[in-house]
């Protein structure tokens, strides 16, 4: 990437936080937050806003069935438990119709997001916290709805070098999942290196920035891709 | 720093002659057991003198500016007195005083109060909350209520070694002190830094950089920063070993993240420690068992080690501690086990190495054959036997183990209780349980590859012998 790119990423995403910050906003949207984590080196899903029926179906075509269609706000963070996410949408029919069911439903979206469908075994977990103690805090671990109950997970102190996140990676129990799998490649840990040290550079340089939720990161022909990313401001704590 | 640990000057504040007075305590200390030689005054109301030390009602009143002021008085009088004390130009004050920052709204008023003045005066402060220092070399102790019945102060204080403690309780303390009667522990300094207002456990690993420590022990029970914890931990070419309390206390911030909400304070406390090459121990006795493999033995720079014993349980035992510590058996060469078919008595050539009943000169060709193997990085030597010659081959064992520049974990089973009542008096690092032995080997290669991480390398060539008392100093370069 050019210095020319780099400042206009670091620009694009100090706007995103500015104004979340501004209106008072607890959280970014995904859409938003995928911004941000793509931002700090983290891969991210192929994905578009759509704002009318036409506009979702015409993404849809553009991105490649299957999609994804998720109903997108700053104030939905638990969008599978509301009912705001439609999988493995086919075609223009699939899509037109998951458009209007998230459309029809009571809750407030921006609009509705479109999304290439990324299919893999395995999933992991990049996160950013606050320590009392030990300030921006980069977490790394097995991911997907197990996330909470398996616990297996590794966390380093912000900024990390990348022998730091080489070693957070290999810390986890689970460690065998990041080789060849089942006849999948094995994981890609450069790109992961990547992701996780641009976390704590994130961590680092924008105090606004509270905690951070990239799960699943699935893996897909043995590249990991942030398929949900939220991002929590300090706003809340005030 | 070095005025807290070496003082020319001392004025012990709140000593005096009522009975179970704790100031006190310190002039006696100094004036009967430590034979301190340079002037100890003290003030309290009455202005009296203390056990021949010089009695005066105000700091003010002080006939010289004293290097070092210790301050052991009810809380609610501190503030007044460092007040008293910059006034006099005192540069260093001990708090040994509690009831601050622990003790509720006016303990956090009080100590506001403190801050605001060794801010403008440049004092620094240890404590409160504390006993303050302790330094074998000068002979100085600012403890209170030290019973020198319970501890055998002339010990510590005639064989100075090379381990320094910071440590964040009075009772961990003289745990430590005690330790003294039954382990191999030599003790430089030792800092009870209570409440930590000032002087933390960071200033202190940076000051004992450039002192005689070896080795940092420590034990927290809090850390207030960090980050500055970390930056002086990464710049110590001395191993840290560290005992934290609080393994099972979750983080209590309002979390909206899953990650948040499995961050526990610990979890990110030990990530800490292995990002800055603290060692964070497992046990508080470890505090005092392994030590000595920093400072009487060469580090462990691979993970291939070779075992030695004439008891093939304790072999078998070893081995699954050892792999499950993440070292290795080494294999042996075929050339090493040649070497060893010859040396005779021996049952099993392969690793771990088993031998019958054999002359002591049997053991030290096969500590020879097996330090000098250069497969082998370092020997965990496991001796079911017990005679007078054996102490003169474990000291063989020491001299190979720096020619060669490998380390011995030395564990004596059937043997444990004649080895400890000897290890401290003929200095011989022996281990008393073979989890211990594995741990010690363990700890010392992780220090060595936290060295390499950090960019430093150990030279052998600049390890030089400082005195005929053993002092080995291992300098270490930065290689950038």
């Amino acid at each position: 990437m050019t210095t020319g790119n780099v400042l206009k990423k670091e620009k694009e995403m100090s706007k995103i936080l500015f104004n979340a910050v501004q209106s008072g906003q607890q959280a970014l949207s995904e859409y938003e937050s995928k911004r941000i984590v793509a931002g700090a080196n983290v891969p991210i899903t192929r994905e578009v806003m759509a704002y009318s029926r036409q506009e979702a179906v015409d993404q849809a075509v553009k991105i490649g069935f299957p999609v994804v269609l998720k109903g997108s706000s700053p104030t939905l963070t638990h969008k599978t438990e509301m009912g705001m996410v439609r999988v493995n949408l086919k075609n223009k029919q699939d899509v037109a119709q998951a458009y209007d069911e998230l459309m029809d439903k009571d809750i407030r979206v921006d609009g509705i997001l479109i999304q290439e469908m990324v299919k893999g075994n395995r999933e992991f977990v990049i996160g950013l916290t606050r320590d009392p103690q030990f300030g921006p805090c980069v977490m790394f671990g097995i991911g997907g709805i197990f996330t909470e109950a398996l616990k297996d997970v590794s966390f380093r102190v912000a900024p990390l070098t990348d022998d730091d996140a080489r070693e957070m990676i290999h810390e986890i129990r689970a460690v065998k999942l990041l080789d060849a799998f089942r006849g999948e490649n094995a994981v890609d840990e450069d790109v992961l290196v990547k992701a996780l040290v641009g976390i704590g550079e994130l961590g680092m340089t924008h105090d606004e920035i509270a905690e951070i939720d990239i799960n699943p990161l699935i893996v897909t022909e043995g590249k990991p891709v942030a398929v949900d990313a939220l991002v929590i401001l300090e706003t809340h704590r005030a | 720093m070095e005025k807290f640990f070496d003082p020319k000057s001392v004025v012990v504040i709140g000593a005096s002659n009522s009975s179970l007075n704790l100031g006190a305590t310190i002039c006696n200390m100094l004036k009967d057991y430590l034979h301190y030689t340079w002037p100890v005054y003290v003030v309290n109301s009455k202005g009296e003198m203390v056990n021949g030390c010089p009695g005066f009602s105000s700091v003010l009143d002080l006939p010289e500016t004293p290097d070092l002021a210790v301050i052991i008085v009810a809380a609610r009088h501190v503030p007044g007195i460092v007040k008293d004390c910059a006034k006099k130009g005192i540069k260093r004050i001990v708090i040994e005083s509690a009831g601050f920052a622990e003790g509720g709204r006016d303990g956090t008023a009080m100590q506001r109060e403190i801050d605001e003045v060794i801010k403008t005066n440049g004092i620094r402060i240890m404590g409160p909350n504390c006993l303050g220092t302790l330094s074998t070399r000068n002979k100085f102790c600012s403890f209170y209520g030290v019973n020198p019945s319970l501890v055998e102060m002339n010990q510590i204080f005639e064989a100075p070694g090379n381990i320094s403690y910071i440590i964040q309780s009075g009772g961990v303390v003289v745990l430590v002190m005690e330790s003294l009667y039954y382990d191999l522990v030599g003790i430089n300094k030792i800092i009870s830094i209570g409440n930590k207002c000032d002087v933390d456990e960071a200033d202190l690993i940076d000051y004992f950089q450039n002192d005689e420590t070896q080795v940092i022990g420590m034990y927290l029970e809090n850390v207030a920063d960090g980050r500055k914890l970390m930056e002086a931990a990464k710049k110590s070419r001395k191993p840290i070993l560290m005992y934290k309390v609080g393994r099972t206390r979750e983080g209590a911030m309002a979390a909206m993240s899953h990650t948040a909400g499995m961050a526990s304070n610990d979890l990110i406390f030990d990530s800490a420690c292995k990002q800055a090459g603290i060692i964070r121990l497992t046990s508080i006795n470890e505090l005092h068992s392994l030590p000595k493999m920093f400072t009487e033995m060469p580090l462990l720079k691979g993970n291939r080690v070779a075992m030695f014993t004439n008891s093939g349980a304790f072999g078998s035992i070893a081995a699954d501690l050892l792999v499950e510590a993440g070292l290795q058996m080494v294999p042996l060469s075929s050339q090493t086990q040649d070497k060893l078919k010859k040396a005779g008595q021996v049952f099993n050539v392969k690793n771990p190495v088993d031998i019958g009943p054999a002359p002591p000169q049997t053991y030290l060709d096969i500590f020879e054959i097996l330090l000098s193997a250069d497969e082998v990085d370092g020997l965990l030597p496991l001796l079911s036997v017990w005679q007078t010659f054996v102490i003169d081959t474990l000291h063989e064992l020491l001299k190979m183990c720096k020619h060669y520049d490998k380390p011995a974990a030395i564990y004596t089973p059937n043997a444990v209780a004649k080895s400890i009542a000897i290890r401290a008096k003929h200095r011989i690092p022996i281990f008393e349980t073979p989890e211990e032995a594995v741990r010690a080997l363990s700890v010392s290669h992780m220090f060595n590859e936290s060295l390499l991480k950090r960019g430093f390398i150990y030279d052998q060539a600049e390890c030089e012998i400082m005195d005929d008392k053993r002092n080995i100093t291992g300098k270490m370069e930065a290689m950038l």
